[in-house]
């Protein structure tokens, strides 16, 4: 926990400042799980904005402040569906804004080695992106949470409230769909291997 | 197949690596607030909507219960028993006995 138990309390019951020192804590892991959940890092604040705001109006909901990062954690994969999903319907205009990203990154970076070094990270960022591309966006997001962030199974049974079971199913799953892109890209990209 | 998950996992790192935690833009909080009193002056006009709303509904109930229910049952006691020309003709023939000229009184 990043915060203790009473300033959740306290904010639970309306305290603004207990509220405002919560975001304070949890707004940079928050950004960093939205940026890997949606890969898109123009829009990251919004959504991050997304999951405090619904988080101010759904705390006196929260029953004890033991499952404050788990709440945390479902509203941000919630507010990630809904922009992943708004965002599928606007795809057209996601290639035109990718593209426009990538010249305004290659502007940002002044010197050799770090444009090199961003130009490797948004490669990376792409194909990672691409993979997922063949989950919905369901198993995108457990993926990620489970591999990228690196939560445990017990703490995505409190994300999802599902049983262990039925996750290691879904994941598996959504490991084999992504395994067999990457062996497909990697079969594209040398087909000697 | 082992070679390429291990090549998966190896990926799912450098993923992580390539999307670090990013530091929140100095308007981060401002705009959080900002966003959290337009939804609260949304909501309290939505409250007074849903008010008005009710008050409107509640109008309209009364003025249907007025016009089907008090309004025929008020008009069941008429306030004249008998008609405009039954009134006129009372009037008239009390009036005629005033007129009559004294000789035909004999």
């Amino acid at each position: 926990m990043l915060i203790e138990f009473e300033v959740i309390e306290r904010a639970r019951k309306g305290d603004d400042v207990s509220f405002n020192r919560i975001v304070v804590a949890y707004r940079k892991r928050i950004l960093g799980t939205i940026a890997r959940l949606i890969g898109r890092p123009e829009d990251v604040e919004d959504v991050g904005q997304e999951v405090f705001l619904r988080l101010y109006y759904s705390l006196d909901q929260l029953r004890t402040a033991e499952v404050f990062e788990p709440w945390l954690y479902r509203l941000t994969v919630n507010a990630a569906y809904d922009y992943m999903r708004r965002q599928r319907r606007r795809r057209e205009s996601r290639m035109s804004d990718l593209s426009e990203q990538q010249v305004m990154m290659a502007d940002a970076s002044a010197g050799g080695k770090e444009r090199q070094e961003e130009v490797r990270r948004t490669g990376i960022r792409e194909f990672v992106q691409s993979l997922l591309g063949e989950v919905s966006e369901e198993d995108r997001a457990l993926l990620i949470l489970k591999e990228v962030e690196g939560l445990s199974l017990k703490e995505l049974e409190q994300i999802y409230k599902v049983n262990e079971n039925a996750l290691k199913v879904r994941l598996f799953r959504a490991r084999q769909r992504v395994l067999k892109a990457y062996e497909a890209g990697q079969l594209a990209a040398d087909p000697k291997e | 197949m082992e070679h390429m998950e291990r090549k998966l996992a190896s990926l799912w790192s450098k993923y992580r690596e390539a999307c670090p935690d990013p530091e929140p833009s100095p308007e981060f909080m401002p705009e959080l607030w900002q966003k959290i009193e337009a939804r609260r002056q949304a909501a309290v006009s939505l409250l007074f909507r849903r008010w008005a709303e009710v008050c409107v509904m509640a109008a309209v109930a009364l003025s249907l219960l007025v016009t089907t229910l008090l309004i025929p049952h008020s008009q069941r006691l008429p306030v004249y028993q008998s008609t405009y020309l039954d009134v006129l003709a009372a009037a008239d023939s009390s009036e005629d006995a005033v007129v009559l000229p004294y000789g035909d009184l004999k």
